[in-house]
C-alpha cells in the first residue's frame, strides 16, 4: 500500500487527447461513485480514476480494471455538481487503456489522430479492392459474369470447391483470422500484465482463475453486467449488435459453404443471417442516431473514433444486403463488383478495429470484469483487515 | 484629442446573457460620431486577438490609438499593446473603456459615455463629475432583518429619521428563527431580542411591518416612495397581545415563521418577541375575509380593546427620503430541486430552517429532537406526518452539506454559512441526544472565521463522525432510510441507516430581488445578489448614489459580517446627512454632460 506513486504531469493532456477534457474540475465529492450502480466494493467507479488522472498517477491507471467496469449510463455527469463529465471520463480512458494494451502503438496514432485513422481505413479499403480486383482477374477465373463454383471471378474455395481446399477467398478469411487473433491475443496478455501484476493488485493463485472461469463465456454472450445499469434500453441494443456481429462472423467462419452458393436460399442459415443483418442496421441506425441529435448524456461527446464504429458496420451491412440481392437476383456481374466494395470496408474494419480501434472492446470488456472478480474476493479482504467500522473518519 | 489622431475602436462582446444587454451596435453608431475616430469594429464573444493581425490592420489604417471597449476589455490589453508597438506606435496608446468598472453594464447611455471618455483619452471618473446634492435627512431602510435593524438603530441613535419597511409582521429575519448562534453558542433571541426591542421603543424610527416598497421615483438626496400597507385588519395602537382573537380563531395554516413545521391561526403573532408586539390577521386564511363577511368574524366579540377591524384596506403611503438601505437578505434553497435527497417525499429528511425551528426551545417541540409520527389529522381527514412530543429521538443524524450550492446544475458559489451552521447543528444533536450518532457529509470544511476553526475541532470532541464525501441519495428503506455516499478519504462506500437527514441548504438571493432591482435602478452579479459599486473598497456603496446594500442581499455572509456591513452603511449614510456636502453621485450624469465634461478636459489632457 505505502509504494510510491510515479507522477507524470503531462498524463492530463495525453488522456485530453483521448477526449477527456473537463477532468480538472472535479473536487472529490465522490456524488458519482455512489451514484453509479456499477460502483460496489472493492471497485468504486469512478471518483478514483478521476483522482489518478488529476494526479497523473499513470502506472495505477494503467492497471485499472474500473474503466471497464463502466458502461456509460450517464448518471454520474448528470448528477456531477462541477461538470466534472466523469463517464465522458471513463470512455476516453477506456481509449486511453486500448492504446496502453496495443504494443505496436497503432491504436494511439488512431485515437489522437481521427485524420490518421480515418486515412489508414480509406488506404487500406482502396488497396483492399485493388488486389480483390487483381486477385479476380489473374488468380481467380477472371470471368465477372460468374460468381459462384469454382470458376467464379472471386471463388469462395480453391480447386476443390469444399470447406478444406486452399486458395479461394476463405483461405484469405482464415489467415486474416488467425493475424487478428493473434494481434489481440498479444494486447490481451498485455493488459493482462498490467492489471493483475502491480502494486494494487493482490496476489492470486491458479484456483481463483479457474473458479471465476465461467464469468468469461457468461459475461461475453449475456452482456450480464451491462444490464444491471438503472437504464435497459442501451444493454439491450448492445446486446443485439453483439449478437448480430457474432452470428455473422460464425455463419462467415464456419457455415460459408451453406450461404454462399446462390441463387437458393438456405433458410436454416439464412435466417440467421437475416436477423443478424437487421439487428446490425437496427444497432448502428440507433446508435448513429443517438450520437447525431446528442440524445442521451453518453452521446454528448462524440469522439471521431466512436463515429468510425458504427459507420464501418452500417456500411458493411448495406453493402451486403446489396451484394446478396444481386447474386440472388441473377446479376452476377454486379454481384461481384458490389462483393469487392462491400469487402473495401469489411477489411479495414477488422484489420485496424479488431486489434487497434473501438472494436477491441469485445475482448478487454470481459476480460476486465473476469479479472475483476479473480481479484475481488482478496481485494475484499485486504479492505476488511484494514477498517474494522466502515466509514467512520472519526477525528481524534 | 489632437486633430491629427486617429482612434480604432474595438467593442468587444465578453461573456453570455446578462453582460451582453448593452447593444454594442448602438455603441459603435455613436463612437463613429465622435471626433477623431477613423474606424469601428465589434468583436464576437470568444474572439481572440491576434497581434500579428492587428498590428497589419494598425498600419495599413494609421491608427495612432485604439480604444478597446467591453465588460472587461482589460483581458486583451496585452494583445493590442503588442500589435501597437509592432505597427510602430505608442502600447500606451491603448485605451481601455471598461463598462463593469464604470457601472455601465446595464445602461447604454453609460457606456456610450465611458467609450467617449476613452476616445477624448480623460479617464471616466473626471469627466463625471461628482454632483453634489441636498440631502433629505430622512433614510429608508428596506429589510428588518439583523442587518436592517442595526442600520435603523445607529441612524436613529445619532438623531435622524429612519422608515423601516420589512414585508413580514415582525422584524428580525431569519435570525430571529435561530435557537444558537455559531460559533459561539451565543442564544440568538438573547443577543437579537433586546435590539428588536430597541428598534420598537426608538421613537426616530417608523416600523413599518406588512409593507412593501411599491415605487421609487426622484433623484439621489431626495427620494420619493410609495409604500404599500398590507391591511393588518387590527389596530396596533390598541391591541395589547392578549391572544384571545387568536385562542378562537377557527382556520389553520402552516406558520411561515416556523418554516411549515407547525400551525398559526389566521389571528396569529409569528413568536411572542415579535416586535411590533401586536396581532396580526392574514385575509389570505380569514374566513370572515374570504366569505365576503357572511361568516366567522367571533375574534371582533372576543376583542375587548376593539380593536379588530376585518374591513380594513391596504393603503399606500407617499414618503421622502434622501439615503435607501436594500437589506432584503436571502432565501433558502428549496431542496425539493434536488430529487435523490428525498426531501418533501421522506418525511425525516429536513431542511436546515425547519431543524433550526425544530430545535428551538419556542418550536413545535419545545426544542425537543424527535422524528415525526404519522397523525390523523380529523380536519382534513387524512394521515400526515407531524412533529410531536411524543415522537421518538433519532438514533443516527445526518447532515449533508452544500444542497444546492457549489453545484453547477443550481448555484455555483458557496453559500458561506452553511458549514458553519451544520456543525453547529451537530453539536446540538449530540448536546440533546447524547447516545445519538451525528454525521457531517462535507466536501470542504470551511471554516473561516474567528474561532470557526476552533469551533471544528470542538465539535469533532464531542464525537460527531465527518466524513469527507457529499452523500449522493437517500432512500426508503423498510420503516426507515438510508443513506448513500462515498467517504473519499477511506475510499469506501458508505450505506448508512438514518433516522433523520437534515440539508445544509444554501442562500440564494430573495424572489423580489430582480424587481427591487429594476425598481431601484441597481444592477445584480450573474448569480443573482445586488452588485456594489466596487467589491473591494466600496462594498457597500451602489452605482445609484444615496442608494446601499446591506447584509446578505449583496452576497452570502453571516452574523458577524452582517452586522458589520450594517454599521458601515450606517456610516455613509450619515455622513451624507451631518458631512454638511451633500451626496456625491454620478449616477444620474447624461451622456451629454459626460461627453462634454471630457471634451473640455482633454487639451488639458494633452499637455
Ligand atoms: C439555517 C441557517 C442557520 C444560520 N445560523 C447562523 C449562525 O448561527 N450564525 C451566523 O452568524 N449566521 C447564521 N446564519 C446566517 C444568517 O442567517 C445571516 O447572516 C443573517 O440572517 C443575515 O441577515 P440579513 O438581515 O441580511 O437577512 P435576513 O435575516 O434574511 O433579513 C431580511 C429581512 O428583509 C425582509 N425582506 C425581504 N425582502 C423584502 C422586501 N422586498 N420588502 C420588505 N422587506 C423585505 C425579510 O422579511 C427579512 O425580515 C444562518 C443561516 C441559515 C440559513
Ligand atoms: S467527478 Fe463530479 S461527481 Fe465525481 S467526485 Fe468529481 S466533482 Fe464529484
Ligand atoms: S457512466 Fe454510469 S456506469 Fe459509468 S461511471 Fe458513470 S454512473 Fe457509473
Ligand atoms: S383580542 Fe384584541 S387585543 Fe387581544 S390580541 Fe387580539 S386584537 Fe389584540
Ligand atoms: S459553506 Fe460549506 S456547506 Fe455551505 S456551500 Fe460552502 S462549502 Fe458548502
Amino acid at each position: 500500500m505505502a509504494n510510491i506513486v510515479r507522477v507524470n504531469p503531462g498524463l492530463g493532456e495525453e488522456v485530453q487527447r483521448f477526449g477527456a477534457d473537463d477532468v480538472a474540475k472535479c473536487y472529490h465529492c465522490g456524488n458519482c461513485s455512489a451514484t453509479c450502480p456499477m460502483s460496489k466494493e472493492p471497485f468504486l467507479i469512478p471518483r478514483k480514476s478521476m483522482r489518478y488522472l488529476q494526479m497523473g498517477a499513470d502506472e495505477r491507471l494503467r492497471g485499472n480494471l474500473e474503466p471497464w467496469l463502466c458502461y456509460y449510463c450517464g448518471e454520474c455527469s448528470d448528477q456531477c455538481p462541477r461538470g466534472a463529465e466523469p463517464g465522458e471520463t471513463m470512455m476516453s480512458l477506456r481509449r486511453w487503456l486500448t492504446a496502453q494494451y496495443d504494443f505496436t502503438g497503432i491504436s494511439r496514432l488512431f485515437y489522437r489522430s481521427a485524420a490518421v485513422e480515418v486515412g489508414a481505413v480509406v488506404v487500406l479499403g482502396l488497396l483492399t479492392g485493388i488486389g480483390f480486383y487483381l486477385a479476380g482477374t489473374y488468380l481467380g477465373g477472371g470471368d465477372l459474369n460468374i460468381y459462384d463454383g469454382p470458376r467464379a471471378f472471386l471463388p469462395a474455395y480453391g480447386k476443390g470447391g469444399s470447406f478444406f481446399s486452399f486458395g479461394g477467398v476463405h483461405t484469405f478469411d482464415w489467415a486474416m483470422g488467425v493475424l487478428l487473433a493473434g494481434l489481440l491475443g498479444i494486447n490481451c496478455l498485455r493488459m493482462w500484465y498490467f492489471t493483475m501484476f502491480n502494486d494494487q493488485a493482490p496476489k492470486v493463485g491458479i484456483g481463483a482463475y479457474i473458479s471465476k472461469l465461467w464469468v468469461l463465456p457468461w459475461h461475453f454472450i449475456s452482456q450480464r453486467r451491462y444490464s444491471e445499469c438503472d437504464k435497459k434500453t442501451p444493454w439491450l441494443v448492445h446486446l443485439i449488435m453483439m449478437l448480430s456481429y457474432l452470428t455473422m462472423l460464425i455463419l462467415i467462419m464456419f457455415f460459408l459453404h451453406s450461404v454462399h452458393y446462390g441463387p437458393e436460399i438456405v433458410w436454416q442459415a439464412h435466417a440467421f443471417g437475416y436477423l443478424a443483418t437487421v439487428g446490425l442496421l437496427f444497432g448502428t441506425v440507433y446508435a448513429m442516431y443517438g450520437r447525431a441529435n446528442k440524445v442521451n448524456t453518453y452521446h454528448k461527446h462524440s469522439h471521431a473514433s466512436d463515429w468510425l464504429f458504427p459507420v464501418l458496420i452500417f456500411y458493411c451491412a448495406v453493402t451486403g444486403i446489396a451484394q446478396h440481392i444481386a447474386h440472388r437476383t441473377g446479376f452476377p456481374a454486379l454481384a461481384n463488383v458490389i462483393y469487392i466494395i462491400h469487402m473495401m470496408g469489411v477489411v479495414p474494419m477488422l484489420v485496424l478495429e479488431v486489434p487497434f480501434g473501438k472494436w477491441s472492446h469485445l475482448a478487454y470488456r470481459p476480460l476486465a470484469i473476469y479479472f475483476a472478480e479473480v481479484q475481488s474476493p482478496a481485494l475484499l479482504a485486504q479492505a476488511r483487515a484494514r477498517q474494522s467500522a466502515p466509514a467512520t473518519a472519526r477525528a481524534a | 484629442m489632437s486633430n491629427h489622431s486617429k482612434v480604432g475602436v474595438y467593442l468587444c462582446q465578453q461573456g453570455p446573457a446578462a453582460q451582453s444587454a448593452i447593444d454594442l451596435r448602438a455603441v459603435s453608431e455613436y463612437a463613429r460620431s465622435l471626433p477623431g475616430v477613423s474606424h469601428v469594429e465589434i468583436r464576437p464573444t470568444a474572439w481572440v486577438p491576434d497581434p500579428v493581425q492587428l498590428a497589419d490592420q494598425i498600419r495599413r489604417s494609421g491608427f495612432d490609438a485604439l480604444v478597446v471597449a467591453g465588460p472587461s476589455p482589460g483581458h486583451f490589453k496585452p494583445a493590442f499593446a503588442r500589435a501597437m508597438a509592432e505597427a510602430g506606435q505608442s502600447p500606451e496608446q491603448v485605451r481601455l473603456a471598461s463598462f463593469r468598472e464604470h457601472g455601465a453594464l446595464g445602461s447604454l447611455d453609460r457606456a456610450k459615455a465611458v467609450v467617449a471618455c476613452a476616445v477624448h483619452n480623460v479617464p471616466f471618473g473626471l469627466a463625471a463629475k461628482l454632483r453634489h446634492t441636498v440631502v433629505n435627512p430622512a433614510t429608508l431602510v428596506i429589510g428588518g432583518g439583523v442587518a436592517g435593524i442595526q442600520t435603523a438603530l445607529e441612524i436613529a441613535d445619532a438623531g435622524f429619521t429612519v422608515f423601516l419597511v420589512e414585508r413580514s409582521p415582525t422584524i428580525g429575519g431569519h435570525m430571529a428563527m435561530f435557537d444558537k448562534t455559531f460559533p459561539t453558542l451565543d442564544c440568538a433571541a438573547c443577543i437579537l431580542t433586546p435590539k428588536m426591542v430597541a428598534v420598537g421603543q426608538n421613537a426616530n424610527i417608523k416600523l413599518m411591518v406588512c409593507s412593501e416598497v411599491q415605487q421609487v421615483t426622484g433623484a439621489p438626496g431626495a427620494y420619493q416612495v410609495k409604500v404599500l400597507h398590507r391591511a393588518t385588519r387590527i389596530d396596533a395602537s390598541q391591541c395589547t397581545a392578549c391572544a384571545a382573537c387568536a385562542e378562537v380563531c377557527p382556520p389553520r395554516v402552516a406558520s411561515e415563521f416556523d418554516v411549515g413545521i407547525a400551525e398559526r391561526r389566521a389571528a396569529y403573532m409569528p413568536f411572542p418577541q415579535a416586535v411590533p408586539n401586536v396581532y396580526v390577521i392574514d385575509g389570505e386564511a380569514c374566513t370572515w375575509v374570504q366569505s365576503g363577511g357572511k361568516k366567522c368574524g367571533v375574534c371582533v366579540k372576543k376583542c375587548t380593546k376593539g380593536a379588530i377591524h376585518l374591513d380594513q384596506q391596504d393603503r399606500v403611503e407617499e414618503i421622502e427620503v434622501g439615503n435607501i438601505v436594500v437589506a432584503t437578505g436571502y432565501d433558502v434553497f428549496d431542496a425539493r430541486r434536488i430529487e435523490r435527497y428525498g426531501y418533501g417525499k421522506l418525511p425525516n429528511v429536513l431542511s436546515a430552517l425547519e431543524f433550526e425551528r425544530l430545535t428551538n426551545a419556542s418550536g413545535p417541540t419545545g426544542g425537543k429532537i424527535v422524528t415525526k409520527t404519522k397523525k390523523y389529522n380529523k380536519r382534513k381527514k387524512a394521515e400526515e406526518w407531524v412533529f410531536d412530543l411524543a415522537g421518538a429521538a433519532p438514533r443516527n443524524v445526518a447532515i449533508i452539506h452544500c444542497v444546492g450550492s457549489r453545484d453547477t446544475n443550481y448555484n455555483k458559489y458557496c453559500s458561506r454559512v452553511c458549514c458553519m451552521y451544520s456543525l453547529k447543528f451537530a453539536h446540538l444533536v449530540k448536546e440533546k441526544l447524547p447516545e445519538s450518532n451525528c454525521y457531517e457529509f462535507f466536501i470542504d470544511m470551511r471554516a473561516f472565521g474567528k474561532g470557526y476553526e476552533e469551533f471544528f475541532e470542538r465539535i469533532k470532541h464531542e464525537g460527531v463522525h465527518v466524513v469527507r464525501g457529499r452523500s449522493a441519495k437517500v432512500e426508503a428503506r423498510g420503516d426507515g432510510m438510508v443513506l448513500r455516499g462515498e467517504d473519499i478519504l477511506s475510499d469506501q462506500l458508505v450505506e448508512l441507516p438514518v433516522d433523520m437527514v437534515i440539508l445544509s441548504v444554501g442562500l440564494q438571493p430573495t424572489r423580489e430581488t430582480p424587481e427591487l432591482a429594476r425598481m431601484l435602478g441597481l444592477s445584480c452579479v450573474d448569480d443573482g445578489w445586488f452588485e456594489e459599486a466596487n467589491y473591494n473598497i466600496e462594498p457597500t456603496g451602489t452605482e445609484r448614489g444615496g442608494i446601499f446594500v446591506a447584509g446578505v442581499c449583496q452576497g452570502p455572509r453571516d452574523i458577524p459580517d452582517t452586522v458589520a456591513q450594517a454599521s458601515a452603511v450606517a456610516a455613509s449614510v450619515l455622513r451624507s446627512i451631518v458631512g454638511g456636502h451633500g451626496l456625491e453621485s454620478r449616477g444620474d450624469l447624461s451622456l451629454d454632460e459626460i461627453e462634454k465634461g471630457a471634451r473640455d478636459l482633454a487639451p488639458q489632457m494633452q499637455a
